[in-house]
Formats: C-alpha cells, sequence, structure tokens
C-alpha cells in the first residue's frame, strides 16, 4: 500500500512537471497579450512533428531536433503574432475566438500535410530504474531533466536578463511598463514567440512518449488550461504550484479510483476554483 | 452640398429597401430550395440548417448580455437526452419530449446560471468550456442514461399523434417553422424592455447596474433564455438523427455554434440565419476534404472578426458607407 502511495507520488510529481512545461507558455501570453490562446497545443503538436522529422526522418542529434522546435516556433510565432492577434490588442474575447480559428487553421493544415495516422517516435533510452519497488521508466527520467533543465533556463531569462524584466513589467501593467521605456512592439510577438517555442519544446520533448500525430495537441492544452485556471491566468507560480496539484490529484485519484473518475474530479474542482475564486490561487485580483 | 447629401440619403434609404427585399427573397428561396428540387440530400442539408440556426439563435440570445458560452453544445446535448429518455424510456408522446427538454434545459441554466455568470469575459468562456468537458466525462460515466461511448441508437421518429415525420422531407417543414418561431421569439425579445435590458448589460454592465437594471438577474433571464432554445434544438436533433452519443457534444459543437455566430452577427437578429446558412452546407458539400473546410472555416473566423467584427450582416451597411464616402 505504502509503495502504491510513493508510486503514485512519483509519477504525480512527472506528470505535473509535464504540464508545468505547457502550461509556463500558455500563462505567460495570456500575462503579456491577455490573449487565451486555444492554439497553444497546436503548437505543441508541431513541436512535435518538428522532432520527429528532426531525429527520426532527418536522423540529426536530439537535442538539436529540439532546438530545432525551438527556432521554428519563435520565428511562427512572432509572425503569427503580426498577422493573427495584432488587431485584437485590448480586446480579450476576440482574441481568443480569432485563437480558436488559428487552432483550426494549423490543426487541419497538419492534418493535410502529415495525414490522420500516429506516427511513432523512436525513445532515446529505454527500460526502467527500479529503487526498492518504485518504477521510473528511463524515457521519463531524461524528458523530466529535459523540462527541468529548459524551466531552469527560462526562469534565469524571465528573472535577470533585461528582456525578462521588461516581459515581467509588460504582465504588471502594460501602460508604465510602456512608460518606462519598454518596446511594447516588440515584446508582444516576443511574448507569443516565446510561448509557443515553450509548447513546441515540450511537444518534441513528449513525442517519444505520447507519440506524434496532428491531434496530440488536444490533451496538453486542455491541461494547461486547468492548471491556469487552478494557478490563476497570467500567474507563473500560481502555473508551478497548480500544475504539481494537478499532477498528484490525477496520480493519486486514477491510481485509486480510476482514470475516468480522476478527470471528473479534476473538472470538478477546477469549476470549484473558478467559482470561488476566479482569478485562481495566486493570480490578482480583477473580473 | 446639401443637395448632395439628401441624394446619398435618397439613395441610402433605396439600397436599403432593395437590400432587405433582396435578403428576403433570398431567405424564401433558400427555405423553398429542397422542396422545389426534391431531392433528398437538400432536405438533409436544409433541415441541418434550420437546427444551427436555431441552436446558434439561443447562444446569440447569451451574447446580448455579453458572455460567450463555450457549453452551448452540452446544453443542446441536455436537451436531446432528455427528449430522448423522455420518448424512450417514459413512452411519452414526441411533444412532450420536446417541452420536456425546454424546460430541463432552462432548469439547468436557472440552478447554474447563478454563480456561473458573475464571471465575466474570459473566465466565463474558461468555465463555460469546463463546463462542457465535464458534461461529456459524465454522459461516458453513466452508460445508463446515456447508452455510453456506444451511444443510443433508435430513437423513434417526431409524431403528432399518427402523423409520424419519418422522412426527410416530412421533417423539414416542423424544422423550418420551429426555426422561423425561434428567430420571432428573438425578435421580440430585441423589440421588449428585456432586450433593451440586455444590450445595456452588454454595453456597461458597471453603468446598467446603477441605472437600476437588475444585472444578475437580467443575465440569468439571457442565459435561460438562449439555454432553453438549446434544449429544443436539441430534442428536435434526436428525433431526426435518431442516434445519441456523448461524443456528439464534444467540444467542437460549441465551438461550431460560436463561428456561426461571429461569421453572420455577434449582436444581430439575422446573424445566426447568416452564418447558419452559409456555415452548415460546407461539410455536405466538401465531405472528402474535411481538413480544407475546418481551414477555411478558420481563416473566415479571423478574417471576419478582423474586417467585419459585427459579422457579414453588417457587410451592406458598411458597403452603403463606402458607397457615401465617396
Amino acid at each position: 500500500m505504502s509503495f502504491l502511495i510513493i508510486q503514485s507520488l512519483v509519477n504525480g510529481v512527472i506528470l505535473g512537471l509535464l504540464y508545468l512545461l505547457m502550461a509556463i507558455g500558455f500563462t505567460l501570453v495570456f500575462g503579456i497579450m491577455r490573449v487565451v490562446n486555444f492554439a497553444h497545443g497546436e503548437f505543441y503538436m508541431l513541436g512535435a512533428f518538428a522532432a520527429y522529422f528532426a531525429f527520426a526522418v532527418a536522423g540529426l542529434p536530439y537535442p538539436v531536433a529540439v532546438a530545432g522546435a525551438f527556432g521554428g516556433a519563435i520565428v511562427l510565432g512572432a509572425i503569427i503574432e503580426r498577422v493573427v492577434f495584432r488587431p485584437f490588442r485590448g480586446d480579450e474575447l476576440s482574441g481568443m475566438i480569432a485563437s480558436i480559428g488559428l487552432a483550426l487553421i494549423l490543426q487541419n493544415l497538419a492534418l493535410i500535410a502529415f495525414g490522420p495516422d500516429p506516427l511513432s517516435m523512436p525513445s532515446l533510452v529505454s527500460g526502467a530504474y527500479n529503487w526498492g519497488g518504485i518504477i521510473l521508466p528511463k524515457s521519463r527520467v531524461v524528458v523530466i531533466l529535459g523540462s527541468m533543465v529548459i524551466l531552469a533556463i527560462f526562469y534565469y531569462f524571465l528573472m535577470h536578463t533585461r528582456t525578462g524584466r521588461a516581459l515581467r513589467a509588460l504582465v504588471q501593467d502594460r501602460e508604465i511598463a510602456a512608460a518606462y521605456g519598454v518596446r511594447v512592439e516588440l515584446m508582444y510577438p516576443l511574448g507569443l514567440a516565446l510561448g509557443a517555442a515553450l509548447a513546441a519544446m515540450a511537444g518534441a520533448f513528449m513525442a517519444p512518449l505520447f507519440g506524434v500525430s496532428p491531434f496530440v495537441g488536444g490533451t496538453p492544452l486542455l491541461k494547461a488550461f486547468i492548471v491556469v485556471i487552478l494557478g490563476g491566468l497570467g500567474s507563473i507560480p500560481g502555473a508551478v504550484i497548480a500544475s504539481m496539484l494537478l499532477g498528484l490529484i490525477e496520480s493519486t485519484t486514477s491510481t485509486f479510483f480510476g482514470a475516468s473518475t480522476a478527470d471528473i474530479v479534476v473538472f470538478a474542482l477546477v469549476i470549484a476554483v473558478l467559482l470561488v475564486r476566479p482569478s485562481g490561487l495566486l493570480g490578482h485580483k480583477e473580473a | 452640398m446639401e443637395k448632395s447629401t439628401a441624394q446619398t440619403g435618397v439613395t441610402q434609404a433605396s439600397f436599403w429597401t432593395v437590400g432587405r427585399g433582396a435578403f428576403a427573397l433570398a431567405l424564401l428561396a433558400a427555405a423553398l430550395f429542397p422542396v422545389i428540387s426534391g431531392s433528398t440530400f437538400h432536405f438533409h442539408i436544409a433541415i441541418m440548417i434550420c437546427l444551427a440556426i436555431i441552436a446558434t439563435m439561443g447562444l446569440g440570445v447569451i451574447a446580448r448580455v455579453g458572455q460567450l458560452s463555450l457549453c452551448h453544445g452540452a446544453f443542446v446535448g441536455v436537451g436531446a437526452y432528455t427528449s430522448m429518455l423522455m420518448v424512450m424510456r417514459l413512452e411519452l408522446p414526441f411533444m412532450a419530449g420536446v417541452v420536456a427538454a425546454v424546460v430541463v434545459t432552462s432548469l439547468v441554466a436557472a440552478l447554474i446560471g447563478g454563480p456561473l455568470l458573475r464571471l465575466r469575459g474570459v473566465y466565463f468562456v474558461l468555465i463555460t468550456f469546463a463546463l462542457n468537458e465535464l458534461f461529456r466525462l459524465v454522459m461516458l460515466e453513466f452508460p445508463g442514461l446515456s447508452g455510453g461511448s456506444s451511444g443510443i441508437a433508435n430513437i423513434p421518429a417526431a409524431s403528432f399523434g399518427s402523423l409520424v415525420l419519418d422522412e426527410k422531407a416530412t421533417f423539414y417543414p416542423l424544422a423550418l417553422i420551429s426555426a422561423v418561431l425561434v428567430v420571432a421569439l428573438v425578435a421580440l425579445v430585441d423589440r421588449s424592455m428585456i432586450g433593451r435590458r440586455f444590450s445595456a448589460v452588454e454595453e456597461n454592465i458597471t453603468l446598467a447596474e446603477s441605472t437600476g437594471i437588475a444585472t444578475a438577474r437580467t443575465q440569468n433571464l439571457a442565459f435561460i433564455i438562449g439555454s432553453g432554445i438549446a434544449g429544443f434544438a436539441g430534442a428536435l436533433m434526436a428525433h431526426y438523427i435518431g442516434f445519441l452519443s456523448p461524443e456528439t457534444f464534444h467540444f467542437e459543437l460549441s465551438v461550431s455554434y460560436i463561428i456561426m455566430l461571429v461569421v453572420g452577427g455577434r449582436l444581430a437578429l439575422w446573424g445566426p440565419v447568416v452564418g447558419a446558412l452559409i456555415l452548415t452546407p460546407l461539410p455536405e458539400f466538401l465531405r472528402g476534404a474535411m481538413e480544407f473546410q475546418h481551414v477555411f472555416y478558420g481563416v473566415a473566423l479571423i478574417v471576419i472578426l478582423s474586417f467585419l467584427p459585427n459579422g457579414l450582416v453588417s457587410l451592406p451597411d458598411r458597403l452603403a458607407r463606402l458607397g457615401g464616402r465617396k
């Protein structure tokens, strides 16, 4: 029994880290652009495809594949900000509807280009660590280490560089940030580009675990949604806490009551949080 | 100078009468099209358009208080399941099923509307998105009610006494009359005091509140009317298609209603009609190329949002103004 509990806690933390990688870009985009980005999952999907073609087809080393997904998403994200989202600045609702349209476009273009059949990405490593009965697949360990490195770099960038400070200032107050010389015209595309790139790297990392197909973006988007609602839209510390919470709730509930019960419990929790504290656990008060 | 403005005034007025006449004629032609062609395929498309008009009208009522619901598809589902259960389990007549569907969806909306509508903007969209997922998951969890993932087939066709509307050509008049009635109902709401309260809340909820409008109750009312209409659409849908599965009421159904509403015109009476008329036939004609059609939906949505935020319905007005400026 205690093995079961520890195993499910370990699984929960792993899940939580994966969710965090997805949610942090999503919440950053909302914080900077005030857009609830329904197309976030499609950037995950594109990242998974990029990694698949670079690693499994072209035979490039895995880190190069991830870097390729990152670079591609940065460019694509910046272009999309200019073409799609620019007219909707200051209009949260229209921006969100536009992102639904964007998600439809990206997913179905991928469907046209790559077909509906799931592709399987070869694992980097096989086997599992076994510590006194607690099992940890090596492929997951790789993903976790990769995620942690990316999150650490991102944290450093956001907290200790000039651009990172500018982005945080923009999240706090756009007008004052602009008055202090933050170049909003550069930061908006950068915000979406970074969000897209984080999602694409998540896709590249998780492709060996969850496969590659035009539809793989749906579930990670949903998880990012849940994390961000629980933690507060636009709050990065909130996303950290909420993704760990979500991972732990999912793995413990599904270990003891089954996977579909876990889903229902999570959605009920989401609705409860939205009703009691719409701004989330650590979000700013508004709405 | 005065003369020229007077002249443009005249041309604009005549433009409008001509435009309205043409619109009414086009609607009539569209409504009669399947009857003239006699093709079952055209009847099917016309029925699907009517059902989409009804559901999207309901979404439009909720949009009139400034809220965008992403669980509209789930309300269509509640209506569909209610009517199906009434007719198949309790063996009640079709009409009783429809009435029950409207009553139950309105009641559900009344129950959850209070706490839900305290949230506005993107937060309301997020919670309704979560509710739509919850509905689908719960329906999958209770196969006794919903048939689970394999769904429920052989739902009896719509009938009034001995008159059974089990063919597309016979169901179409019912669908058409229902759509006309729903449009008329929404037109009535728009012209009434309630409609003015709706738009006051939509434009500025704080100001509306301070002028003595009970904003919470007004929003609830819009949510109840809109969801009741969704339930009505669901009941018709269940007895027309004859098959229900929780996957029918996936989040994508809600999204399709939003696309039709936004493309047609978010707050205009005829917006849902125009949106449904243009976007419903596409999947039927482009069967082989679903993905191209979805790309088209996405592009249409973004283009309309950017250049015609009030939807296609506002296009003649835009053109007239452009013409007047010259």
